[in-house]
């Protein structure tokens, strides 16, 4: 089993970065310039409740101390009390949670169902001009959309023309999941633009790049019928690039959520975080950023372990770079 | 004097050659060009010689339509949006390029150390850029915000960070395969010193690779500024950027859609721009061969 070789180098690299990471974070949000009990409370508090914030934070240790007590919590699922509601952080991300994955999800989802076609489409008629054209230039407008600029193109058109689908009207994917999907269905195409593009580009170029090899022209030369070409050569070939990709996405999605969630006033984690901002809630800072790189980490931790089972030459070649 | 001839003549020449590389561009990519070349003038004449007014001077009516007196119509304030605009146009393409900039340099030295060198100085930027890849852009922007504070600094240091480490890594990828061809090793054995062959060498030949990586991390760096605006973290009031202008235009969208349209519109229009002469310079630089099943 070639995955064997290289999973345990690649695990310990996924590690490294989420301990980079979390001391990135870390070491930020302590570089706040001036007292951090001050400033999280603001001028008007007094010592005593100063004192308080810094025992909570274990500001009495060692920089390094106070880090492993942060992290250890965290590891834990214990990230500390939001500053402003004096709630358990973890509770509000997890009840918020739900949300965010149920938007990411159809939009990685609608990004499958049509970035991949679309990308295949481009890719096989490449050189046959007015298609072509025409896909590049609708892919590049797609990734030229930034989603706060759509989100609000989208909430101006359906607020003002009565076009069937309410945008405000949030239900909670928790108490009706099917109101839930339908109220998300605006949000989650708006964030799934640039992804659709992305995808779309990417699967072409990778079809042009998996067509020019010998083994189609030997197949062409054999007389296979140019649908299964396509789906036994080309598509299989194409795909391996495209699963890599989804790594970028899932970040992508992550991030591009803040900015729909606060376009279309979604409750997710992404509203929660730029909240947390207004609010100068740094546990919930900590927490969220962490919540993100991680899931980000992980997830292109288990691409790459796919990749690696799909793909033979992956694996051979993470073994020989020494990842 | 023959002196000053001959400096004359060799410097309409660069010119000339600067003109005709650009003219050697396809015709979707001198589109993008010529859009970019208006935007930049418009906003640089607005600076310069106030052209659509002051934009922080109350004008006219509250909320007014585009007109004749006010080209793209007045805000909430009565203010003519014709200069915020133009000063939108101008902060979000500066801010974005002096960021850019940044990211080239950094990215490129750090690509070059990394890719030529290796080892353990080599392993350490890459492990570093691994991390920071690892924070999704705006989540990013939002931990710098919340540490640095809101404003022109907050939205530069967000696009460095952002743009930096994918651009390290593919000057570190080009570098690496420059540095097995044949040139570079007779010109070890020849004795010339390494930052010699870094220079001369190296970073002649992935100057293609910069100038494609740097032209994406632009339309970037112009997402992210316009995301950390819109958020209100970005460039602040009474200061102007495409991206607070969106945000702005957000609270009237259904009484005066056209605060929202208009910076919408250019800032797609910009970004689309970039990404198509990046396009163009990625199939100058990297050509690929093209075959279809037909």
């Amino acid at each position: 089993m070639r995955l064997l070789h290289w999973l345990p180098g690649r695990l310990l690299s996924a590690i490294i970065v989420l301990l980079g990471a979390s001391i990135l974070i870390f070491a930020a949000v302590r570089s706040l310039p001036g007292d951090f009990a001050q400033i999280v409370l603001g001028p008007l508090s007094n010592e005593e409740q100063r004192e308080q914030l810094r025992q909570s934070f274990g500001f009495d240790r060692s920089l390094p101390e106070q880090y492993l007590l942060w992290l250890g919590n965290a590891a834990r699922g214990d990230f500390g009390l939001s500053l402003a509601s004096q709630q358990p952080v973890l509770d509000e991300l997890a009840s918020r949670l739900p949300v965010t994955a149920l938007l990411a999800g159809m939009a990685m989802l609608v990004t499958i169902a049509i970035g991949i076609p679309l990308g295949v489409y481009a890719g096989t008629h490449a050189s046959t001009g007015r298609g072509s054209a025409a896909a590049r230039i609708v892919s590049t407008i797609g990734i030229s959309f930034p989603e706060f600029v759509l989100g609000c193109l989208v909430v101006f058109l359906f607020s003002r023309f009565d076009l069937g689908l309410s945008v405000g009207a949030f239900t909670s994917p928790t108490t009706d999941f099917g109101r839930g999907v339908v109220s998300l269905l605006l949000p989650a195409l708006v964030l799934s633009v640039f992804c659709v593009a992305a995808t779309a580009r990417t699967t072409r170029d990778a079809v042009i790049g998996v067509l020019v090899e010998p083994h189609i022209a030997a197949s062409v030369a054999r007389g296979e019928p140019k649908g299964f070409i396509i789906r036994h050569h080309v598509l299989r070939n194409a795909l391996i690039p495209v699963l890599t990709l989804t790594a970028t996405i899932t970040a992508y999605l992550l991030g591009g959520a803040v900015i729909v969630e606060r376009v279309f006033n979604v409750p997710g984690i992404g509203s929660y975080l730029v909240l947390a901002l207004d609010r100068r809630d740094y546990t919930v800072i900590q927490a969220g950023v962490l919540l993100a790189t991680a899931v980000f980490v992980i997830a292109s931790l288990l691409i790459d372990v796919l990749t690696g089972l799909v793909d033979p030459r992956v694996s051979v070649a993470k073994k020989g770079r020494g990842a | 004097m023959t002196a000053v001839i001959r400096v004359e003549g060799r410097r309409r020449s660069v010119l000339r050659r600067a003109w005709d590389y650009l003219a050697s561009f396809d015709g979707l990519a001198k589109t993008a060009m010529w859009t970019l070349a208006v935007l930049f003038t418009a906003a640089l004449l607005g600076r310069l010689f106030g052209l659509g007014g002051s934009p922080t001077a109350i004008v006219g009516p509250r909320l007014a339509p585009p007109s004749l007196a006010y080209p793209a119509g007045t805000d909430s304030l009565g203010r003519s949006l014709l200069p915020r605009l133009l000063e939108g146009v101008m902060t979000t393409l500066l801010l974005s390029a002096v960021a850019v900039l940044l990211t080239a340099v950094i990215a490129t030295l750090c690509g070059i150390i990394a890719g030529y060198r290796g080892g353990r100085t080599g392993g350490l930027i890459m492990r570093v850029g691994d991390i920071l890849y690892a924070f999704p852009a705006i989540v990013l922007a939002i931990l710098v915000a919340a540490v640095v504070g809101p404003g022109y600094i907050a939205a530069l240091c967000s696009i460095v960070l952002v743009t930096v480490p994918l651009m390290t890594r593919m000057v570190g990828q080009a570098t690496r395969l420059v540095a097995q061809r044949d040139f570079i090793t007779s010109a070890v054995i020849s004795g010339v010193s390494t930052p010699v062959i870094m220079t001369r060498h190296v970073l002649r030949n992935i100057s293609g690779t910069i100038a494609v990586q740097g032209t994406y991390a632009l339309s970037v760096a112009i997402l992210v500024e316009g995301g950390l605006s819109f958020l209100g973290y970005g460039v602040q009031l009474p200061g102007s950027s495409l991206g607070l202008l969106v945000q702005e235009g957000t609270l009237y969208m259904v009484k005066a859609p056209w605060l929202i349209l208009l910076p919408g519109l250019i800032l797609v229009l910009a970004i689309l721009a970039i990404n198509l002469i990046g396009d163009s310079l990625r199939d100058r630089f990297e050509p690929r061969e093209a075959r279809s099943l037909e």
